[in-house]
């Protein structure tokens, strides 16, 4: 089995159009994987290997994390090629749990912008050790100095250069290596020779005072390397040890420059890879004991473990459905039973394969630490597999929260019918916050989820990946409906229309509870409802919570109470009995004080600290509560509660209001009542539209 | 229990700034050694002006917006429970649309830039506060010139500030008269001065007033806190 010290699962995190996936096809180029170079946005039509998804290749961004895998210097390496726009954060924060390490690059021309900002925060929370490397050095005006120094200010980072270029712009020549102190050269036409050489005079005097300033900021970490500097004998592997130990412990940032476009500085920062940033071994992972209130348990890394391993992502891809796994202890081996936590089902390992973007090579078992797919395994995005039903832990929370925004999807034809629920189906899959389901009312397909551009997402992913071309109704907040009050109710239905009739008295009363969506208490005494009937009141009344009398939305938190009611020997039935208690129950819940209540979302927004006043009153025109701001560094972080009604088209006011340098994110924070001017407007529309 | 009932145990209720100082640009300044409650009677503070549908901001230095968003959720619970207020969770959505939190790292907070945030938020009309509470603020490292622009602060925006510092070690906090260390000399900038501190075996909390008098407690210069709610005690009055 593979030495899992030799394991290096790392990440790409950038800006976009800082030239990831440029660099990624470069390292695929390298490492051997592929063997000529397609650029993303390619006149060949081939594209990047590494943006297998069709509409990444139109509009030359990366949308979903392929994970490649790659050998380099007898290490193998797992790429997570994560995307870089700020409106696919939910997948890369994804593509962040299972990475061990990553790259953050940078434009040696922009610099520092706002989504390496952003990149970089996730990192930190997720504690992810990083090397930066500064791309595009070839470009006119690029600056590499500038951009270490927005490191240091704008990400708070101990960043400091490791290497020297020599000449930027058009006259890049290569790299000068402040560890060994040499010149590094890349000759041949995809710079895939390497010519090491004395450092030039005129770089001498440079690197000789960015080597002293290296060596200072890194014998922070080894007190070996200390007295060596002062001794002047620092050895190679010393100063190596101790970038080591400083990036791992994530005060350090080694920095490391080149072209990939130009073919120059690639393979240092491969070697970067495999010296600096850590093995599964050298992170801790928690998984969560399902047994003991998820608590947390830090996970063994040894293959000889149960198994322990999470699907991190889902594809269906030409060869059927194809499953990212992360293993974070154990073996995962071809012909053995595992066990879904989710769902407690047991699935055979059929294909276990270690996936290069779109090609793929078959392999028998995969140890701890590793990332590899599998074929033909049911599950969604997030689960957790193990080694058998008892080994009851899982790697992310089972709470999924409920959709708060919903929006009606029409196929334009039958073809597209088809391929609609082929992609609902997938969907619901990969994103256990994505859900759909058909209004019964008005057969339309309902999709939900937690937020606009979630949903955007989707619709449009629909449109590229299954041909399935959609018409979609405006956005739809799932607002509720609840009772504020104790109200009676004694309500009698009557139908007589020859044969035999419907008769049903029930009595009793509403009440509203704090926690909970409903629930049914039977009080009746001696009988004056058959005890047959009491379930059809219960039957009843849950079909009153479907649809409130305000603005048709679901009713939550009400208790029914029945505590008389009376029969009729011949007239009395199930249906009779439902009836009444749907009677009763329209009854009271006008007496009860029903009001609507609407989601209201946590908004975090973060912008240059000038910005804050008019991003404070932006939300607050959206009849948000400004909770507070947060100073942090040349940024500010304000918190909000939000109505999510309020929030459609956020996003583009915001941009337009900061000059796009502001960003936010929002999340489901509670129910709570809408005020009551909008209360009006929304029961003023429900009446038109019931008209 | 009703809101107003409430709104006459709080402490602050009790305490008159000194002389001519008009109550609603005062200076205050709660002292008390680490870990005795400087921030709950704060935010205390800050509820009572709340309470009395004023809105608030607090300032809170090296504190993160959550933990001081919890300090004012578990204060006002315990006060809830405490003193069985009615219709609890209607106060509580009320008063909470008032607060403004503004967090800084110790080493990012100023004068100028505090200055610069509150201007903004009136101007933005989210918040016209009356009442400012600044916790975390560090006297040892302050000159006496912050502490005058924010009284000019405080008149300008007729806006009464509460500040907390902790007592130095070995300062001597049992004298009734003096003002510990690290504020002694500084006195002549706060309307009130005032020093927190726990009775050993006894549920309850001495608040001493060290500058300003109880203007209507008959306890003279000293009353009686719950340290659960940091209210005033019953049998105190």
């Amino acid at each position: 089995m593979r030495d899992i010290t030799k394991v290096r699962n790392i990440g790409i995190s950038a800006h976009i159009d800082s030239g990831k996936t440029t660099l990624t096809e470069r390292i695929l180029f390298y490492t051997q994987r592929i063997h000529a170079i397609h650029e993303v946005r390619g006149k060949d039509g081939v594209g990047a290997k590494m943006d297998s998804m069709e509409l990444e290749r139109e509009r030359g961004i990366t949308i979903c994390s392929a994970a490649t895998y790659c050998d380099w210097k007898d290490h193998a390496i797992n790429i997570i090629d994560t995307p870089g726009h700020v409106d696919f954060t939910i997948e890369v924060e994804r593509a962040l749990r299972v990475l061990d390490g990553a790259v953050l690059i940078l434009c040696s021309v922009g610099g520092v912008q706002s989504q390496s900002i952003t990149v970089n925060r996730q990192m930190t929370r997720y504690r992810v050790p990083r090397v930066a490397f500064i791309n595009k050095c070839d470009r006119t005006g690029a600056n590499p100095d500038r951009v270490i120094k927005q490191l240091r200010d704008k990400l708070a980072l101990n960043a400091v250069p490791i290497q020297v270029p020599m000449g930027l712009e058009g006259d890049m020549q290569g790299l000068i290596d402040l560890v060994r102190m040499k010149a590094i050269y890349f000759d041949g036409e995809n710079g895939d020779k390497i010519r090491e050489e004395e450092i030039p005079a005129q770089y001498k005097e440079e690197c000789d005072i960015k080597r002293e300033e290296m060596l200072d900021a890194v014998s922070m970490f080894s007190d070996e390397l200390m007295e060596a500097v002062l001794e002047g004998t620092p050895t190679e592997e010393m100063i190596m040890a101790a970038i080591r130990t400083g990036t791992l412990s994530m005060e350090f940032t080694p920095v490391m420059m080149g072209t990939a476009y130009k073919n120059k500085g690639v393979q240092l920062l491969l070697d970067a890879v495999v010296s600096y940033l850590p093995c599964p071994t050298d992170v801790d992972n928690f998984a969560l004991d399902l047994d003991h209130d998820e608590a947390e348990v830090k996970v063994s890394n040894n293959s000889s473990d149960p198994l322990l391993a999470l699907a991190f992502k889902l594809e269906d891809g030409r060869y059927g459905q194809l499953t990212y796994v992360r293993t974070y202890q154990g073996t995962l081996t071809k012909g053995d039973s595992i066990v879904n936590v989710r769902t407690g089902k047991k699935a055979k390992v059929g294909r276990l394969v270690r996936m290069h973007s779109d090609d793929m090579e078959e392999i028998d078992e995969a140890g701890s630490g590793d990332i590899v797919a599998l074929f033909g395994i049911d599950c969604a995005s997030g689960d957790t597999f193990t080694s058998g039903s008892d080994y009851n832990f899982s790697m992310t929370s089972m709470h999924v929260p409920a959709p708060v925004i919903s929006l009606s999807i029409a196929p334009v034809d039958n073809k597209a019918q088809d391929n609609m629920s082929k992609a609902l189906n997938r969907f619901t899959k990969e994103d256990p916050t994505f859900k759909t389901f058909v209004d019964p009312e008005t057969m339309e397909t309902i999709i939900s989820g937690m937020g606009e551009l979630h949903l955007d997402v989707y619709v449009e992913r629909m449109k590229r990946e299954y041909k399935a071309e959609v018409t979609v109704g405006a956005p739809q907040v799932a607002y509720r409906e609840t009772i504020t009050q104790r109200a009676e109710f004694n309500y009698t239905h009557k139908k007589q229309t020859g044969g035999s009739g419907q008769f049903g008295r029930v009595a009793g009363f509403i009440e509203p509870m704090e926690e909970g969506e409903y629930e049914f208490v039977d009080k009746i005494v001696g009988g004056s409802v058959p005890r047959e009937y009491i379930p059809s009141c219960d039957k009843g009344f849950q079909k009153c919570l479907d649809k409130g009398a305000l603005v048709g939305a679901h009713v939550t938190g009400v208790r029914c109470t029945i505590t008389d009611g009376a029969s009729h020997a011949v007239d009395s039935s199930d249906i009779a009995f439902q009836l009444a208690a749907i009677g009763g129950f329209k009854e009271a819940y006008a007496k009860a004080k029903p009001m609507i209540m609407e989601p209201i979302m946590k908004v975090a927004a973060e912008g240059p600290s000038e910005f804050q006043g008019s991003i404070m009153g932006s939300l607050n025109q959206r009849r948000g509560i400004i909770i507070g701001t947060n100073e942090e560094d040349a940024y500010t972080v304000i918190e909000a509660e939000v109505p999510l009604s309020e929030m459609f088209g956020y996003s583009t006011d915001l941009r337009s209001l900061t000059q796009g340098k502001a960003e936010f994110t929002m999340e489901f924070a509670a129910y709570r009542q809408v005020p009551k001017s909008v209360a009006e407007e929304l029961i003023a529309k429900a009446l038109k539209n019931k008209k | 229990m009703l809101k107003k009932d409430l709104i006459e145990k709080n402490p602050i209720r009790h305490l008159k700034g000194e002389s001519d100082a008009k109550e609603s640009s005062r200076m205050g300044l709660v002292m008390a050694q680490a870990g005795t409650g400087k921030t709950a009677l704060l935010v205390q503070i800050a509820l009572d002006s709340l309470l009395n549908d004023k809105q608030v901001v607090h300032v809170s230095v090296g504190q993160s917006l959550d933990k001081t968003k919890l300090w004012y959720e578990d204060m006002f619970k315990d006060i809830a429970e405490g003193c069985k207020l009615d219709n609890a969770g209607e106060i509580h959505d009320g008063i909470m649309r008032n607060r403004m939190i503004i967090t800084f790292n110790e080493s990012k907070f100023s004068l100028a830039k505090l200055e610069e945030r509150l201007h903004d938020l009136v101007q933005q009309n989210v918040i016209k506060p009356s009442c400012m509470v600044v916790d975390g603020f560090d006297f040892v490292k302050t000159d006496r010139a912050v502490l005058e622009g924010m009284r000019e602060l405080a008149k300008a925006m007729d806006l009464q500030i509460w500040f907390s510092s902790v007592c130095s070690e070995g300062a001597d906090s049992q004298s009734a008269t003096a003002v510990p260390a690290p504020c002694n000399g500084m006195e002549d900038l706060f309307n009130t001065v005032v020093l927190l501190q726990p009775v050993p075996q006894s549920d309850c909390i001495d608040l001493k007033i060290i500058k300003g008098s109880a203007a209507v407690s008959k306890c003279g210069k000293l009353l009686k806190l719950d340290p659960r709610t940091f209210m005033i005690r019953e049998d105190c009055k």
